[in-house]
């Protein structure tokens, strides 16, 4: 065969070229298709079974912590003060209020919005349970103490600083007919948000579950004085 | 023949343990010059097979091709105009005709 090559060296020299940066370029798309997303995945998996870890630890004194101040204070004041402080769970007849957003699709042209349990929606559920001589209540597990709240969190709800999402169950203990009343009257809150679709049922019961509240209370403004 | 494999090899060989991370903002550069090198490859292997191959046409193509492209990435990036897609289907077009160069030229030898 004839020699058919000349230059080959500096043909070689600018294959190399070739050669190289092909293979940088695919070292570096495997490696951003590779590894980025899954180096991620563990450093915040990790990160939340450390936060875990930490919490049940603080769960842990928290109970310790109770169990000291328990041994040397009078247990009926005591008792009677961490019933009104809602760090007691409660059972007793009420009513158990379930509610979820609409399955109705929003017509074109109008705010799917109002087709979600809003902040205001619940508001005006516990406000009415209330009214109506509530002696406990507490959403989706949270009990409701004087100082939760309340509030949208995107599409989750947000109540003593923990989200849950929908469906919503609100428990109440009082007189199961006057409260189961006061949300099903005619003009009432349930009907309100029927015309959204938004659903809403309410199941009286002799023995309703109230569990006490978990988080911690934080005293830094308000100072204890005499009544004026 | 095994000149420009052995190039090919070398660099592949280099490339992957050569510690070295193009940003984002280059990617644009690096296909365009890549697309140079090929080009003069292809070109250089036809000249060749032609007997007309000459060092310095070849080495001054590559490196005027590769710095006048790299150009066009530039001045497009400031103006906001995609001016690199000019040198990508120039070259891309140079690559299939000296492919088709070659190819002829086996076939009559052959």
């Amino acid at each position: 065969m004839q020699r058919i090559f000349y230059g080959g060296w500096s043909i070689m020299f600018v294959c190399a070229i070739i050669g190289f940066m092909l293979a940088v370029q695919f070292r570096q798309v495997r490696d951003s298709q590779a590894t980025v997303p899954n180096q991620r995945l563990e450093e915040v998996s990790g990160r939340l079974i450390q936060v875990e870890e930490e919490r049940d630890e603080l769960a842990k004194r928290l109970e310790i912590l109770q169990q000291e101040t328990n041994s040397w204070m009078n247990q009926e004041l005591i008792s009677e003060l961490k019933i009104q402080a809602c760090v007691t769970p409660l059972e007793g007849e009420g009513i158990i209020v379930k509610m979820d957003d609409s399955t109705r699709a929003a017509k074109s042209g109008e705010n799917p919005n109002l087709y979600l349990i809003h902040d205001d929606d619940l508001l005006r559920v516990i406000n009415e349970l209330r009214a109506a001589g509530a002696e406990a209540i507490s959403i989706n597990g949270q009990r409701l103490i004087a100082t939760s709240e309340i509030r949208c969190a995107g599409p989750t709800l947000s109540v003593n600083n923990v989200r849950s999402s929908p469906p919503y169950e609100i428990h109440a203990v009082g007189d199961k007919k006057s409260l189961e009343n006061a949300i099903t009257m005619r003009g009432g809150v349930a009907e309100t948000l029927k015309v959204w679709g938004i659903q809403l049922e309410v199941t009286a019961s002799d023995n309703v579950y109230i569990p006490p509240y978990k988080g911690t209370s934080k005293r830094v403004y308000s100072k204890v004085v005499d009544e004026k | 023949m095994a000149k420009p494999l052995l190039g090919l090899i070398f660099g592949i060989i280099a490339g992957s343990f050569f510690p070295l991370d193009i940003m984002g903002a280059y990617t644009k550069l690096f296909s365009v010059v890549l697309l140079v090198a090929l080009d003069s490859v292809f070109g250089g292997l036809r000249a060749s097979v032609n007997k007309n191959f000459s060092d310095m046409v070849f080495i001054s193509g590559f490196l005027t091709n590769a710095l006048f492209a790299a150009f066009l990435v530039f001045v497009g990036d400031r103006l906001g105009i995609d001016l690199y897609y000019v040198a990508l289907l120039v070259f891309g077009f140079r690559i299939f005709k000296n492919l088709a160069g070659l190819r002829r030229h086996f076939l009559k030898n052959f």
